[in-house]
């Protein structure tokens, strides 16, 4: 896999409006593209290859996708793996290229989910309620009250605090840093700093998660463009270079054996460091899946940033911060900025590299990044290592 | 008795076994006649070895709280009553892990692996819930 090192490239990123926009999630991939497309100085004569995620649901279907762009795809197909598509999409973009089935590819993701839970301009329905009902389970969880993705990933928090000694406090400090990030990111859906009484007072909506270890419900989406290292090189924007990934999907289920502890991330960080030729001391800054808190902290585990179990130590040390030892979802992440499953974190990484912004929101000097998927009931992930050109 | 509203389980074919055993207050599991594992929910193949050769087997109804969260957010009606409850996730001594709630005692006197054991609710004349309760220390 190394032989890939550094051969592919991402050379333009977009984002849409994020938040409470009000339009639907092809609409809004839509916008994402066309950003990507422009910055890169690219049309859609360009393209010839469209990954994104579905087809669980409309969003993101490859096949509206093209049609909107007007592209015939020589290579285009919708992925399956939750919140670990995004990056996966980028490494079937490399892949299709390196075969010679594609050479330009546009990769994105885009949802609606501030509007599709605010529909009717109510209280809000329940996320669970977005889920088609033919798709729900039948048996074995909803009998005893148990719905969805917060409770399941709350299991595993309650089980790191047990096993490890982790507190909510440490879990605030994840949320607290992203939210620090977030304000200065004018692009952000959250706008008020968080204290850790805010964190406290938050109404708790599975414990051991508040309001406040949840990730947003927002509209937003997120494209990038990815093409051969040696094509980017004529291209507008100085490219950023695809250096490692890796994906490992623990498929046996999140409840079984240390899953819920111990994440495909482990073994998808080994390899995608591998193929990088990089380890842990080598990032400079970490875009991770925060679907909730907990997540970022045993992920920053699984990748050995800190030892299994120290995560809470290592994130109330404040490395998290802009300011840390390793600057970690930038932009503020699906907890504060917008939640759009992984595919803005790709965005921040890539941006960050490429130095675009100013003093209090660029890592400084920042030449490598690793960016994180999770999703797909829990048991997907996928990594992806960047490097400045 | 009022009506009941939260959902009631739909059998498969491949989980029929498991609710006509908890309907005789059996806790029924597959376990694979070549590698003796045990496995939940039901499959064609035991997940550990692949076999097709496998039995319905009564399970000792014991064993620990892997997991815990408690409810506070009502994602159904049926259990706007409820809140704050408790999910857990059981693993029997036999290895298999399942969805639950643990009942008798407050959310708030969990912790992860704590002892219980099966208390059968029947829900209807269909289906009887496998839920827990602690074991008496
Ligand atoms: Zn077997």
């Amino acid at each position: 896999m190394s032989a890939l090192r550094d051969k592919y490239a991402i050379v333009g990123t977009g984002k849409s409006r994020l938040g409470q926009v009000g339009a639907n999630s092809l609409a809004l991939l839509e916008e994402a593209i066309k950003n990507a497309l422009d910055e890169a100085g690219l049309t859609n004569k360009d393209v010839d290859g469209v990954v994104v995620r579905g087809p669980d649901d409309v969003y993101s279907h490859h096949q509206l996708v093209a049609a909107r762009l007007g592209v015939d795809a020589s290579f285009s197909t919708s992925l399956d793996n939750g919140g670990a598509s995004q990056i996966l999409s980028i490494i079937l973009a490399v892949m299709a290229i390196e075969a010679g089935l594609a050479t330009t590819v546009v990769c994105g993701y885009g949802r609606d989910s501030w509007s599709r839970t605010h529909a009717k301009g109510g209280a809000g329905i329940a996320q669970n309620d977005l889920i088609p009902a033919a798709q729900r389970p039948k048996e074995h969880g909803p009998e005893f009250g148990h719905f969805g993705a917060v409770s399941q990933h709350a299991f595993g928090a309650r089980r790191h605090m047990f096993e490890y000694g982790t507190t909510r406090d440490d879990f605030a400090a994840v949320a607290m840093a992203f939210r620090e990030h977030a304000l200065r990111n004018p692009e952000a859906v959250m706008k008020k700093p968080m204290t850790r009484e805010d964190y406290y007072k938050a109404r708790l909506i599975v414990d051991p998660f508040g309001m406040f270890d949840c990730s947003l419900n927002s509209d937003g989406a997120g494209a990038v463009v990815v093409t051969s290292a040696e094509r980017a090189r004529s291209l507008k924007q100085k490219p950023v270079l695809i250096k490692g990934f890796a994906t490992h999907n623990n498929t046996k289920g999140w409840i079984e054996e240390d899953h819920m502890l111990s994440t495909g991330a482990v073994d998808s960080g080994e390899r995608a460091f591998k193929m990088a030729g990089l380890g842990p001391k080598d990032v400079d800054t970490t875009q991770i899946y925060d679907c909730f808190t907990y997540m970022v902290l045993t992920q920053l585990e699984d990748y050995g940033f800190c030892k299994k179990g120290e995560g809470g130590e290592f994130v109330r040390s404040g490395a998290l911060r802009m300011e840390g030892s390793l600057p970690t979802n930038t932009s503020g992440g699906q907890l504060s900025e917008a939640h759009v499953e992984g595919m803005l974190q790709i965005v921040e990484g890539a941006r960050q590299l490429q130095g675009v912004y100013g003093v209090g929101r660029q890592v400084p000097d920042a030449e490598i990044a690793l960016i994180s998927g999770h999703g797909g009931n829990q048991v997907c992930h996928s990594t992806l290592i960047l490097g400045r050109a | 008795m009022s009506e009941y509203n939260k959902p009631i389980p739909v059998p498969s074919q491949e989980s029929q076994p498991y609710w006509d055993g908890l309907r005789e207050r059996k806790l029924m599991m597959p376990r694979c006649d070549d590698c003796n594992s045990y496995w939940f929910p039901p499959s064609l193949l035991c997940p550990r070895c692949n076999s097709s050769k496998w039995t319905w087997t009564k399970t000792s109804g014991r064993g620990r709280i892997y997991s815990y969260v408690v409810y506070h957010r009502v994602y159904h009606p049926a259990f706007a009553q409820e809140v704050p409850y408790a999910v857990a996730v059981v693993e029997l001594d036999e290895g298999p892990r399942m969805y639950s709630n643990v009942i008798g005692v407050p959310p708030d006197a969990l912790s992860c692996d704590m002892k219980v054991e099966v208390a059968y609710e029947p829900i209807t004349d269909a289906i009887t819930l496998p839920k827990f309760r602690p074991v008496a220390a």
